[in-house]
């Protein structure tokens, strides 16, 4: 008898939401092989089932095991492409995702991994950047900045060593997309590493992942070793090594600076800028950091072209936005769309409106240093240029919906807590501010402040946003201050009178 | 003053540690690593006593002061040992958002210790986590490496149970 073939992710969240229950109740079946795969992303489907159909692949949602006879039958389940949450993205870097085991190598290949590589390999250096500023595509860590321009200083810069960094510090609550590389599709992420090595001339790489995501960090791991055994490790004829080394719990490593003093193994103090990490960087030499989500995007653009990858978006954001959707929405998950599309769009076309019987209050987008937005706010488009206007931030594409039921004050307090948690403690105005700032919000939950407490609040964030080192110190009151504008009642009604 | 006077003692190393740290000896003209043996101590003893920092930084050739401010500054190289069983509770926004904060009360009454606490009988640590990537599940609660998601305060006692 033929063994009928199911699919079900091995993602952390996937297993989470149950897929582990699955395979150790279906494991010892003669009738059934259980493959491991990437996942798609929709997790409030999960755990999710597959199998293949003339049709494609055919999907079960939230299986429990007792499913299986239903599943065996071909009773009940839907086609992938018919799920409406996945068939309205673009999926460009993420179109493999569910489709493929992650450490695979034929897989890879057979689903057109490598082209990218092959393509640089047969191009110099300099019309590999010039490929990339054609692209127009900016880093996906936080900060935006042309890709091709840092590559370019790295790769003119004289040294006898320069270094490729992937930043997998993945530090924003509400963001994933990291996570899922890592664990889906880790190759894509080492040939974005291997692209840059060319363009730049770099003879070693390091992936400096959070000490949170441990399967992330053993697939990577495992597959540098796979990609070493099929011979892809090199640069220039030179053998490539890439290293995945561990942080230890602190946020303000994912700092590109405070990274890479943490690579040296010290305090992860973050460095004053200039010189840029592209002109020196680890161990003082020229390094490239950037982040898991922007090497991955680099194969495709090499395979298909810069100016592919140029027709997609807006006019100063190229390509497509990943968003990690999570909070109080019905359908929390990853999407990837076109730069453009609103929040508004975003939040109801795939989150499909709130968990049951949640009213939305407030949304914050870019992790704990992003603005709030309130629903009068959420027709502002997904894309760099607008969310600057708005003295907001994209950051690394998280969304966080929160209820009515959400304390303001709370929530601020919470936020600046955090940050004073994690401030490096190398500038005033972020050590001491966020501090003094949470310090007030303390205050006024207790009842004992007075107005002047709350313009005293304003005042400290004004200098912090002008004065601090980092993007730490400098964006932490915006959420605090936009919770203040918005819901001004949440904070005077607190009080002394 | 007294309290400010060094004594050198002598504390004996455990098991092993020696090795590792010979091992761990940055090899010639490499720059010393201090976080990445202080990761590997952690990993195999499960948490790094103090009385180390001496003899950790001898093996890399740096000051104890090197040692110890690096040791202060992770939140992840903890300096204590924990329960048997570590539980990590996320703080990140999106569990924020889904009212953690009832996972945890639930979990602070059923063992009887707040947030960054161990039980009296050593079983159990309680500590925050800010984020797993585990977001569009939240809320998010790891036991021993094991991560659940969708966690009600009403999960706990049987979530707890499989670890008495
Ligand atoms: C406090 C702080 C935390 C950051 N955390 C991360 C992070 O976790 N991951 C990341 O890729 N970038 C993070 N960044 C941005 C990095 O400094 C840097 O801009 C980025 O790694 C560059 O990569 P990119 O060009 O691909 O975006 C952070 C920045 C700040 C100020
Ligand atoms: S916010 Fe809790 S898992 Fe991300």
């Amino acid at each position: 008898m033929s063994r009928i073939r199911l699919y079900l992710s091995n993602d952390t969240s996937s297993c989470a939401a149950g897929t582990e229950r699955l395979v150790e109740a279906w494991r010892k079946r003669s009738d059934v092989e259980l493959v491991r795969t990437s996942s798609r992303g929709a997790f409030f489907l999960e755990p999710m089932v597959e199998r293949e159909s003339p049709e494609g692949r055919l999907a079960w949602c939230r299986v429990t095991a007792d499913d299986l006879p239903k599943i065996l039958a071909g009773e009940g389940g839907i086609p992938v492409s018919a799920i409406p949450f996945l068939s309205m993205q673009t999926r460009h870097t993420f179109a493999t995702f569910g489709v493929t085991e992650p450490l695979s190598v034929e897989a890879y290949q057979a689903q057109g991994g490598l082209a990218g590589l092959r393509a640089a390999q047969a191009m110099s250096p300099p019309a590999i950047i010039l490929e990339l500023k054609a692209s127009r595509l900016r880093g996906r860590g936080g900060a935006a900045f042309p890709v091709w321009k840092k590559w370019d200083v790295a790769a003119t810069e004289e040294a006898d060593r320069k270094y490729v960094v992937a930043n997998a510090d993945e530090g924003d609550a509400g963001t994933y997309c990291d996570r899922m590389i890592m664990e889906g599709d880790p190759f894509r992420l080492i040939e974005g590493m291997l692209i840059c090595a060319r363009a730049i001339g770099a003879g070693a790489g390091y992936i400096y992942c959070r000490q949170e995501y441990p399967a992330a960090r053993a697939t990577v791991q495992a597959a540098i070793r796979a990609a070493g055994e099929a011979g892809w490790l090199e640069s220039g004829g030179k053998p490539f090594v890439i290293e995945v080394v561990s942080g230890a719990g602190s946020y303000v490593c994912g700092e590109e600076t405070a990274l890479l003093e943490s690579l040296e193994g010290r305090r992860g103090v973050v460095r004053a800028r200039p010189p840029h990490p592209a002109q020196s960087g680890l161990y003082g030499k020229p390094t490239i950091v950037s982040n898991v989500l922007t090497f991955a995007t680099v194969p495709n653009i090499l395979a298909r072209g810069g100016s592919w990858h140029a027709s997609m978006g807006t006019e100063g954001s190229r390509g497509t936005a990943v968003l990690q959707l999570g909070g109080r929405v019905r359908q929390p998950g990853l999407i990837e769309v076109p730069f453009g599309l609103t929040l508004r769009e975003v939040l109801d076309q795939f989150g499909q409106g709130m968990a049951d019987g949640a009213r939305l209050k407030a949304v914050q987008v870019g992790g704990p240093l992003g603005s709030l937005f309130t629903d009068a706010q959420l027709d502002i488009p997904i894309c760099f240029d607008a969310f600057a206007k708005a003295e907001a931030i994209l950051g690394h594409g998280g969304i966080v919906v929160f209820d009515d039921e959400t304390d303001m004050l709370e929530l601020s307090r919470h936020l600046m807590a955090f940050v004073a948690d994690e401030s490096c403690g190398k500038c005033v105005p972020c050590r001491i501010g966020s501090l003094r700032a949470r310090e007030i919000l303390d205050t006024i939950q207790r009842g004992r402040a007075t107005a002047a407490d709350l313009s005293l609040l304003t005042e400290l964030g004004d200098t912090m946003k002008a004065t601090s080192l980092c993007g730490l110190g400098a964006r932490a009151p915006y959420p605090v201050l936009s919770a203040l504008e918005h819901f001004p009642m949440e904070f005077h009604s607190r009080l002394q009178r | 003053m007294l309290a400010l006077k060094r004594y050198a003692v002598k504390t004996a190393l455990p098991n092993g540690l020696d090795n590792l740290l010979a091992h761990a000896r940055p090899s010639h003209g490499d720059p010393p690593n201090i976080l990445r043996i202080l990761h590997a101590v952690c990993e195999v003893y499960g948490y790094i006593d103090p009385q180390f920092i001496p003899a950790i930084a001898q093996s890399q050739g740096v000051t104890e002061a090197d040692v110890a401010g690096v040791l202060s500054y992770y939140p992840s190289l903890y300096t204590q040992p924990a329960g048997r069983h570590r539980i990590q509770v996320c703080l990140g926004e999106s569990c924020l958002a889904n009212r953690c904060d009832r996972v945890v009360e639930a979990i602070q009454s059923a063992l009887g210790i707040p947030l960054g606490q161990t039980t009296p009988d050593g079983r159990f640590t309680l500590e925050p986590v800010s984020c797993v990537g585990n977001c569009a599940l939240s809320p998010s609660v790891r036991i021993d490496g094991a991560l659940q998601g969708r966690v009600r305060p009403g999960d706990v006692p049987r979530l707890l149970d499989r670890y008495r």
